[in-house]
C-alpha cells in the first residue's frame, strides 16, 4: 500500500497502473473469498436491511416498498403490550441470574480440579464434566423430561422420602426459571472449566514456591497468585457474558415449554408472533431493539474492560 | 498429597475427592437412567422406579425407533447434512483464512471490517425468514448447508494457525511460479490438516447437534432432521399430557396406559440420536479442547 501511495504523488496514470497491476496480480486471492463474502453479504448484511419492517406495517404481498410506515408504533408497543413487557422481563431475569449463577460456576469448579492429584481420577473427573457440552440442547431437554417426569427417577425419590403423590415439576409456573437455570448449568459449567484450567497452567510454579518460602499459606496464595493471574480472562469472559444478557436461550426455554406453564422470553415471542402469528413488523421490532440493547451492552462492558485492565476484545 | 500435608489440608483433600464423586455421579446419572429405560420393557418402566438398570431387558424399543421409517429417513438427513455442510464449511473457511494471511492486497481491511460486523449486529429472525422465503430457501435443502457456511471465528482460527506455517514455503512456489491458488490447495492445505481437523468437528457437531434451522425454516416431513423428529417425540408426549388433563378436567378417563409405553420408546430414541456425539466423544474432547487454547492464544 505504502508504495502505491508514493507513485500517487507523481502521476495519477501511474497510480492506476498500479493499483491494476496489484489487483491483477491478487486476483486469485479476490476469488477465494468470493464465496464468503457472498454469504457473508446475502445472508448478514441483506437481513439488516430487512429491519425497515420494524418501522412499517409490514405486508409480505405488499413488500417493502408499498407497507404503510408506523414510525415507532412497534416499539412502542413493546413497552404498552403486557406479554411483551412481560418477556422482556423474563429474558433479563434469565440473563442476570445466569450471570449470577452459571459465570462464577466455572472458575470455582477449575479451582477445586486444579487441586486434586494429576492422575487418572483427575482426568476421569473432567472428561465427565465436558461430556453435557456435545448432547445436543434439545436432548438434554429430553433428559429433563425423563428425569422430572411422572414416572421419572425424581419422582420416585420424592415418593420414597415421603411425598404424597407423583409430581409433574416441570408444570410448575415457578419453577420453571429453575429448570432454564439448571439446564444451563448442567450442560456448561464442566466445558467452562477448560479456558480457566488453560490459564491456571500457565501460571509459573516458582512463584507458589517463592511465596512458600515466604511462608504464605495456600489461601494467600490463591488470594495473591491464582486469582490475580485469572482476572484478565474472566474479566474477557465476563464481557462476552454481558453481550448475551440478553440472547435468551431459544432451544432450551422453547424446550422446556409446555402447555402448563406461560414463560415466554423475547426470542420465543419472536417466533411466535413472527413466524407462527405471521406478525412480521412486531417481532422485528422486538428482535432490533433486543439487538440493539445488546451491541450497547458489548461495547459498554468493553469499554469498562479496557479502562480497568487496559486491554479489550474489540 | 505429601506427609508434611496439615490435617486441614488432608480433609479438604478427601472433601475434594468426594465431591467430585458427586459432580461425575450427577453427570453421568441422567444419561444412564434414560439408558436403562431405553433398554426396559416400556409397561414395566411405566411403574416407575427405574435406576440404571433395565429391570425387564429388551431390545424392543431399540428395534421399534430403528424399525420406524421416518426417523431412519432422518437419521440419514441429518449424517448427509453433516458431511455435505462440514465439508462446504472448510472449504469456505480455508480459502477466507489463506486470503487474510495474506496482508498486502487492497482492501484487506475493509473486507475483514465486513466479515466482522455480522459478529456483533445482524438483522434477526424475521428478515431472514423473508429473505429466505423470498430466495426459495424453505424447504430446501441448502438452508441447512448455506447460510451457516461461513463463521468468521473459525476464520480467524484457522489464519491463526496459517500464520505459524513458514512464510518461505509459500515464497518460494511463488517464485517457481505456482499462483494463489496452487500455492492454498497444495502447499497450504496439507500443512493446515490439524486445524481443519479440529475446525470440522466443531462444525460437524454444531450441524448434528442443529434442530432450530428445521423448526424456523422447514416444514416438509420428508426433510426434518433428528433432532428435529427428537423434539417433535417430546413434545407429543407433552401435549397428550395436556388433552388428558383437559380431559379429567371436563371429568372424562383417558387411557393413560397407550401413551405411557412410548417412555421408552422416547428414551431409546433420544440414545440413538446422541450416540454418534458418545462414539465420538473421545476424539472431540481432544480437539475442542485444541480449538479452545487456539482461540485463546490468538493475536
Amino acid at each position: 500500500m505504502g508504495k502505491v501511495r508514493k507513485e500517487n504523488g507523481k502521476d495519477s496514470a501511474a497510480f492506476r497502473r498500479a493499483v491494476w497491476r496489484k489487483l491483477k496480480r491478487d486476483r486469485y486471492l479476490y476469488l477465494m473469498l468470493l464465496p464468503a463474502a457472498l454469504v457473508t453479504i446475502v445472508f448478514a448484511y441483506i437481513p439488516m436491511g430487512g429491519l425497515i419492517m420494524a418501522f412499517q406495517d409490514f405486508d409480505i404481498f405488499k413488500g417493502f416498498l408499498h407497507s404503510p410506515w408506523v414510525g415507532l408504533k412497534n416499539f412502542s408497543n413493546i413497552f404498552t403490550q403486557a406479554k411483551f413487557l412481560k418477556s422482556v422481563w423474563n429474558t433479563l431475569m434469565c440473563g442476570v441470574l445466569c450471570l449470577l449463577i452459571c459465570f462464577p460456576a466455572p472458575i470455582i469448579l477449575a479451582l477445586l480440579i486444579n487441586e486434586l492429584k494429576d492422575g487418572i481420577f483427575k482426568k476421569f473427573s473432567q472428561t465427565i464434566s465436558y461430556l453435557p457440552h456435545f448432547l445436543s440442547m434439545i436432548s438434554v431437554v429430553g433428559l429433563v423430561y425423563m428425569l422430572f417426569g411422572r414416572d421419572g427417577f425424581v419422582n420416585d425419590v420424592y415418593l420414597a422420602l415421603g411425598g404424597a403423590e407423583r409430581v409433574t415439576f416441570l408444570a410448575r409456573q415457578e419453577l420453571f426459571i429453575w429448570f432454564v437455570i439448571g439446564v444451563v448449568f448442567w450442560k456448561e459449567t464442566g466445558w467452562g472449566t477448560v479456558i480457566h484450567l488453560a490459564n491456571l497452567s500457565s501460571i509459573s510454579p516458582e512463584l507458589y514456591e517463592a511465596a512458600s518460602i515466604d511462608g504464605a499459606t495456600r489461601l494467600q496464595k490463591m488470594r495473591f497468585i491464582t486469582l490475580p493471574h485469572m482476572k484478565p480472562t474472566v474479566i474477557i469472559l465476563l464481557i462476552f457474558q454481558m453481550g448475551t444478557i440478553f440472547n435468551s436461550n431459544f432451544e432450551l426455554i422453547y424446550g422446556l415449554q409446555n402447555p402448563y406453564v406461560d414463560f415466554e422470553v423475547i426470542s420465543t415471542i419472536v417466533y411466535q408472533t413472527g413466524i407462527k402469528g405471521g406478525n412480521y413488523s412486531m417481532s422485528t421490532a422486538l428482535g432490533f431493539a433486543q439487538g440493539l440493547v445488546a451491541l450497547v451492552l458489548v461495547l459498554g462492558s468493553n469499554g469498562l474492560a479496557k479502562k480497568m485492565t487496559g486491554n479489550g476484545i474489540l | 498429597m505429601t506427609k508434611h500435608d496439615s490435617v486441614s489440608r488432608r480433609i479438604f483433600y478427601v472433601c475434594n475427592v468426594i465431591f467430585f464423586l458427586l459432580l461425575i455421579a450427577v453427570v453421568l446419572f441422567p444419561y444412564l437412567n434414560i439408558l436403562a429405560k431405553a433398554l426396559n420393557d416400556g409397561k414395566d418402566t411405566a411403574m416407575g422406579g427405574i435406576t440404571i438398570f433395565p429391570r425387564r431387558p429388551t431390545f424392543e424399543n431399540f428395534t421399534t425407533v430403528l424399525g420406524d421409517k421416518s426417523f431412519g429417513r432422518a437419521f440419514l438427513t441429518s449424517a448427509c447434512i453433516v458431511v455435505a455442510g462440514t465439508l462446504l464449511n472448510l472449504l469456505v473457511q480455508f480459502m477466507a483464512a489463506y486470503v487474510f494471511m495474506n496482508k498486502q492486497f487492497i482492501g484487506h481491511k475493509v473486507l475483514l471490517y465486513l466479515f466482522m460486523v455480522p459478529m456483533y449486529f445482524g438483522g434477526g429472525l424475521i428478515p431472514q425468514y423473508i429473505l429466505y422465503s423470498k430466495l426459495g430457501l424453505l424447504n430446501n435443502y441448502l438452508v441447512y448447508v448455506l447460510p451457516g457456511c461461513f463463521s468468521v471465528y473459525n476464520m480467524i482460527i484457522i489464519r491463526s494457525y496459517l500464520n505459524s506455517i513458514p512464510a518461505s514455503l509459500a515464497e518460494s512456489a511463488r517464485v517457481d511460479g505456482a499462483n494463489d491458488l496452487r500455492i492454498a490447495f497444495r502447499i497450504i492445505l496439507p500443512l493446515a490438516k490439524p486445524v481443519l481437523a479440529t475446525v470440522a468437528l466443531w462444525v460437524a457437531v454444531a450441524l448434528w447437534n442443529d434442530w432450530l434451522t428445521t423448526l424456523y425454516f422447514v416444514t416438509k416431513k420428508e426433510m426434518f432432521t433428528l433432532q428435529y423428529v427428537l423434539m417433535q417425540v417430546l413434545k407429543e408426549a407433552e401435549k397428550i399430557q395436556a388433552i388428558i388433563k383437559e380431559a379429567a378436567m371436563r371429568g372424562e378417563v383417558v387411557n393413560i396406559k397407550s401413551n405411557i409405553t412410548t417412555e421408552s420408546v422416547k428414551s431409546a430414541q433420544l440414545i440413538v440420536t446422541t450416540v454418534p456425539i458418545i462414539i465420538m466423544y473421545p476424539f472431540l474432547q481432544k480437539y475442542f479442547i485444541q480449538g479452545i487454547t487456539l482461540g485463546a492464544v490468538k493475536d
